[in-house]
């Protein structure tokens, strides 16, 4: 079974496609949030963005689970993350080539966790429902030439 | 106009088994077609399988969600079939949503998106599921048999096969003008019948095509549908022309009273009551059959195939060793619910598989209670058709069939199915001296000069022997109490 830490992990390496991808630094919140938004796109388009707003809704209560301050954090009814990085814009790390989040901590997970977590979630669910080959295709699609195969991730890996 | 002057149509794999065979030959490239059929009957799993056959990354699928069942559901579903293979998303095949642009706009919009899609993509093949649900807005300034025309047009020109997926009932099926737009028109039918349920399909309208007509039935099952066909795929074979060989039984007697044995290519009923032998006889005519190098199938319905072979063993005939070696094949074609159809494709994969020359069904009262109950009203039109079409490729056929023993009557069959017989040989107890004896007689012999004669037989350790001459100190032997007269 594909675990919270794996989709964790997928989430960072998009992050880490779109700092790559980004010649300007960029705070981590504006990173998150255009991953959020190829995300949208890409499931937009293949599902409907009503389909999208109601997996991204799911996404944000579970990781609301997880991060209570995420109640702060809403989906529009576009499918649009609003308020994230609300008031959190101090201490998070800049995103680089380098870019690295802490283990998970429970009780003490850090500030930039928030939109990790929600995107997290939202992979996460992508897997139940489509499983890995067909996620790991609309990935590549959103970001090609990334590398999501199995030997880049630990998802489909055998633990 | 001659043949070489005429356009070509190239002719698309259906990607569904046993479709090629009744849409005549596969699905004309470039064809408008609708899938239409209540929810539940499996629509959306035909499209996938034919876009799943045929889009490529050079020339795509577009699969266009409307309302209705999420793409995302969509998938998770479909996948569970072995013809869906995720490799091909998203470069071979693309799904896009439209459900956004139906609530929000109207078919003119919908119409826009679909040709700016693909004209971006070129697609091979459009699927829209379902472009019933399109029409919700009563304002809507297209109408859908306008969409439906227009939306032809562009495709067509664009060079795409398409598929418009639709819910529709029955009775709607008539005087609807949007199925006159459309090159070819697949009704999709679930029936309850009992307990059961019967699918069936019929091409109600293929342009440019000699597809088969009839309600064919299919079944849907973790390959995804599989069709067969009426004319069971025989269609394109040519009808061997009568043979003048004999197949023997292998029981010298018998073997004589028939003339030599049963005409190459003929349908033999073997008929008689429960215990007077038919399964034996039938079973050492597929064992002399492989004797002389004939492969043989043997559909079994009461019994398993090892207790069959056994049984042969007792007899002194090796069905063990054929089958090991590919000459002999025996099926059980016992689980309920099977569609008539679908057992005669079995059989007659397995009589192409291995050459048959010799089948034997036993037994007929077996094969039908094996079908649903909806499949048993076309039990004999449907033996017919096969045995029509086994026979005409030079397969012999034998089937038994039991008959209720009656002390007044000489029944052949409670099937009334010796018009599709061309041999009859009935079995039946006869009270002799204190003794419930066998008798056995060449009722008909198509085609054949049999014997008129009235013999009597034992059941031994060799399987059937044929006794002493005809019996000729009796009168009435076929009313089962035979009178001595000797």
């Amino acid at each position: 079974m594909t675990t919270l830490r794996e989709m964790r992990d997928l989430a960072q390496r998009l992050m880490a496609c779109e700092a790559n991808a980004s010649n300007t630094s960029e705070s981590a919140e504006l990173i998150i949030l255009r991953v959020y938004e190829k995300l949208r796109k890409s499931l937009g388009e293949f599902a409907g963005s009503a389909a999208f707003r109601s997996l991204a809704s799911r996404a944000l209560a579970m990781a609301r689970s997880e991060i209570p301050r995420l109640q702060a954090v809403q989906v529009a009814e576009d499918g649009a993350l609003k308020g994230l990085g609300y008031g959190l814009g101090h201490g998070l790390s800049e995103f680089g080539p380098q870019i690295h989040f802490e283990e998970d901590r429970p009780g003490e997970q850090p500030i930039g966790d928030d939109g990790i977590a929600v995107i997290a979630r939202l992979l996460g669910l992508l897997l139940i429902f489509l499983g890995e080959p067909i996620t790991l295709r609309l990935l590549r699609n959103a970001w090609p030439g990334a590398a999501f195969d199995e030997r880049s991730s630990d998802i489909g890996r055998k633990p | 106009m001659s043949t070489q002057d005429k356009v070509k149509i190239n002719k698309l794999p259906t990607g569904v088994p046993g479709l090629d065979e009744i849409v005549g030959g596969g699905l004309p490239e470039f064809s408008f077609n609708i899938v239409a059929g209540a929810p539940g009957s499996g629509k959306t799993t035909l499209a996938h399988q034919f876009v799943f056959a045929n889009a490529s990354a050079e020339r795509p699928a577009l699969y266009f969600t409307v309302l209705g069942e999420s793409a995302i559901k969509m998938l998770r579903y479909q996948q569970q079939y072995t013809f869906f293979d995720p490799a091909k998303l998203p470069d071979s095949i693309r799904f896009i949503n439209l459900s956004q642009v139906v609530l929000e706009k109207d078919l003119g919009a919908v119409l826009d998106e679909i040709t700016k899609e693909v004209e971006k993509a070129n697609p091979a093949v459009v699927v829209v599921d379902s472009f019933r649900t399109m029409v919700r807005k009563p304002e809507s300034d297209m109408d859908l048999q306008s969409f439906i025309q227009r939306l032809a047009l562009f495709l067509a020109s664009w060079q795409a096969t398409t598929f418009l997926i639709g819910e529709y009932a029955e009775d709607e099926l008539r005087d609807n003008p949007i199925f006159t737009v459309a090159d070819g028109l697949l009704w999709l039918r679930q029936t309850a019948e009992r307990n059961s349920i019967v699918r069936k399909l019929q091409v109600i309208k293929l342009r440019g095509q000699d597809s088969v007509p009839g309600l064919h039935t299919f079944r849907i099952t973790d390959a995804g549908i599989q069709a067969f066909s009426r004319t069971f795929g025989l269609t394109a074979r040519r009808r061997n022309p009568p043979s003048n060989r004999r197949l023997c039984f292998g029981i010298p007697e018998l073997d004589k009273m028939l003339d030599g044995g049963v005409r190459e290519g003929d349908s033999v009923l073997v008929a008689g009551s429960s215990g007077t032998g038919k399964s034996v006889l039938a079973t050492q005519f597929i064992a002399e059959g492989i004797v002389h190098g004939e492969p043989g199938i043997v559909a079994v319905f009461e019994e398993r195939p090892e207790a069959y072979a056994e049984r042969a063993t007792s007899l002194g005939l090796d069905l063990e060793t054929p089958q090991k070696e590919g000459k002999l094949t025996i099926l059980y074609l016992r689980p309920l619910d099977l569609s008539v159809d679908e057992t005669m494709q079995s059989i007659l994969d397995a009589v192409q598989k291995i050459g048959a020359k010799r089948l034997v069904i036993d037994s007929l009262a077996g094969f039908e209670m094996a079908l649903s109950p909806g499949f048993r009203a076309d039990f004999r039109e449907s033996l017919y058709r096969m045995i029509f079409a086994l026979t005409g490729i030079g397969v012999t056929i034998l089937s038994t069939v039991e008959v209720d023993e009656s002390f007044t009557e000489f029944p052949f069959s409670t099937y009334s199915i010796s018009f599709l017989t061309d041999d009859i040989i009935r079995l039946r107890y006869v009270s002799i001296d204190g003794q419930l004896r066998k008798i056995m007689v060449v009722i008909k012999m198509r085609g054949g000069n049999h014997a008129k004669d009235i013999r009597e037989y034992e059941i031994t350790s060799k399987g059937v022997v044929i006794l002493g001459k005809r019996l000729t100190e009796y009168q009435g032997l076929i009313s089962g109490i035979p009178v001595h007269s000797g």
